[in-house]
């Protein structure tokens, strides 16, 4: 516990008078001056976090414990919304053995999705087929969608 | 894989089918049939609260001697439902290179009202001026549907009084907050019959009689009388009434809602096959992992890129893969889910 004993120490000067804002308690500093005191030279630490910023967030990530034929993997920023649509077509595929998706706490915009397949394909193919089918299910759809409002228009026309 | 997505079953068999049974400048009311209730609440969630509009976002009040709080006017010129034709093309304020907001990530609209007269003065949605710069005639333009032209009331001036600000409209999705929802409401329905008992109808003596029947009733098959309950059978037929706000045309709502639902499985396919080379889906992985397993199976690097990649390695998950990662990790030991 050297944290216990840190406190203890700084204590004393900290109960009676304001303290410069380097000798207060390192929970009680802001915590970028941690990285500033790290890079002596301040304007390229500005760039480098530019840098950082600019760089995609990984939106998909595989989770602990996944297998080639038995994966979970976990979405950032999705929901049911693509959950529930995903996790039929992906059922839906005869080479998979399970699927299911879980939003493990709502107030977290993360989602879950655990494939299990048979042999002879992967997990990730699964999944990467499921988003494909939905993709193809939405062209059809807009398609029909099309048509049918055309056939609509053409119908009050004439 | 030689399967096709699209024949799913005996029922689903000629895929899904779209019927139109009202389009106007308000609503379209369509039936989607062949389709799995799962893909018909996506669309349906899509529709709601995921397709971009413009709505005002900032307001700088030079002059406000109204009656009301210029943070109450803020939030009332926030809902005015704008034109959001072109609002695709409007990149998000956050990811526009300007500093704060420009012509590609916004409108700016102006509001300039004095009531000089004797009786007091309705400013409304119709006296917004776009000002400036925009990337269509159109976006941005408050809509006006009533009949006298006037549009959505904003405040009232006594004599005397007057009211001048500044409003910048970004984009966003109705997600983040509802002033962004396209659509005014979406109708969702499926099994008019309730046969499917998905619904338990609260009655006094008779369900049948004190509910009005839906005007879908007459689409679909009455049960028979003493008809046994199908327990396997599954929502087939489902229908949307999408009102628009005027923002957008309802039939363009339909078409970006699914459009937007591309996109997003777009960008996950991006992602997933960009990863190919390896280290595409743990760049950054920093979750629980037991030392074991990351002495196992040399990392999640080399186990991710076999499947995709060469055949070869294959053997090498096959023999730590089966049982070494599944047995170590949190897993396995039950930790992770609970």
């Amino acid at each position: 516990m050297p944290r216990a004993t840190k406190f203890t120490k700084e204590e004393p000067s900290d109960a009676g008078s304001d303290v410069a804002m380097d000798e207060a308690p390192t929970s009680h500093q802001p915590e970028s001056r941690d990285d500033m005191s790290i890079d002596p030279n301040e304007n390229e630490e500005v760039e480098e976090d530019e840098v950082e910023e600019e760089e995609e967030t990984q939106r998909v990530r595989l989770l602990p414990g996944s297998t080639p034929t038995a994966a979970s993997f976990e979405f950032l920023n999705e929901g049911h919304t693509l959950g529930n649509a995903l996790r039929y077509i992906i059922m839906k595929n005869p080479d998979v053995e399970f699927c299911a998706y879980a939003i493990p706490h709502p107030s977290e915009a993360k989602m879950n999705v655990r494939i299990q397949t048979f042999e002879g394909t992967t997990a990730i193919q699964a999944l990467e087929k499921g988003l494909r089918d939905i993709q193809d299910l939405c062209d059809v759809v807009t398609d029909k969608f099309i048509d049918s409002r055309e056939k609509f228009a053409a119908g009050i026309s004439a | 894989m030689d399967y096709d997505p699209m024949v799913m079953d005996d029922a689903e068999s000629v895929g899904p089918v779209v019927k139109i049974s009202q389009a106007d400048s308000v609503r379209t009311k369509f039936e989607l049939s062949n389709a799995d209730i799962s893909f018909a609440n996506s669309l349906r969630r899509v529709m709601l609260a995921e397709i971009p509009t413009i709505a005002i976002d900032l307001v700088e009040i030079e002059d406000n001697s109204s009656v009301l709080a210029d943070e109450f006017i803020a939030h009332r010129l926030g809902l005015i439902p704008l034109n959001a034709e072109g609002a695709d093309s409007l990149l998000y304020s956050r990811e526009c290179d300007c500093e704060g907001h420009c012509e590609h990530c916004s409108v700016r609209l102006t509001l300039h009202a004095k009531c000089t007269g004797d009786e007091n003065m309705h400013v409304s949605a119709r006296d917004m001026v776009p000002t400036g710069d925009r990337i269509n005639q159109a976006v941005g333009t408050p809509i006006i549907a009533d009949a006298e032209g006037l549009g959505p009331l904003i405040l009232k001036l006594r004599p005397g009084q007057e009211i001048k600000l500044e409003c910048i409209a970004k984009k966003g999705i109705a997600k983040e907050h509802a002033k962004w929802a396209p659509s005014a409401a979406i109708g969702f329905e499926y099994d008019p019959h309730n046969k499917l008992r998905h619904l338990d109808m609260w009655f006094e003596s008779d369900a049948k009689t004190e509910w009005p029947p839906s005007e879908y009733a007459t689409w679909e098959e009455p049960p028979q009388e003493g008809e046994p309950f199908d327990y396997d059978a599954v929502p087939n037929r489902f229908y949307f009434n999408v009102e628009s706000a005027g923002n957008l045309p309802p039939d363009t709502i339909v078409g970006e809602g699914i459009k937007v639902l591309q996109q997003k499985l777009a960008g996950l396919i991006h992602e997933l096959t960009e990863g190919e080379g390896g280290d595409g889906m743990n760049g950054d992985y920093s979750g629980p992992r037991s030392p074991e397993y990351s002495a196992g199976a040399d990392g999640f690097g080399g186990g991710y890129a076999t499947p995709y990649g060469n055949g070869g390695n294959q053997s090498s998950w096959g023999g730590a893969g089966g049982t070494t990662p599944y047995g170590t990790t949190p897993y396995g030991a039950g930790q992770s889910w609970s």
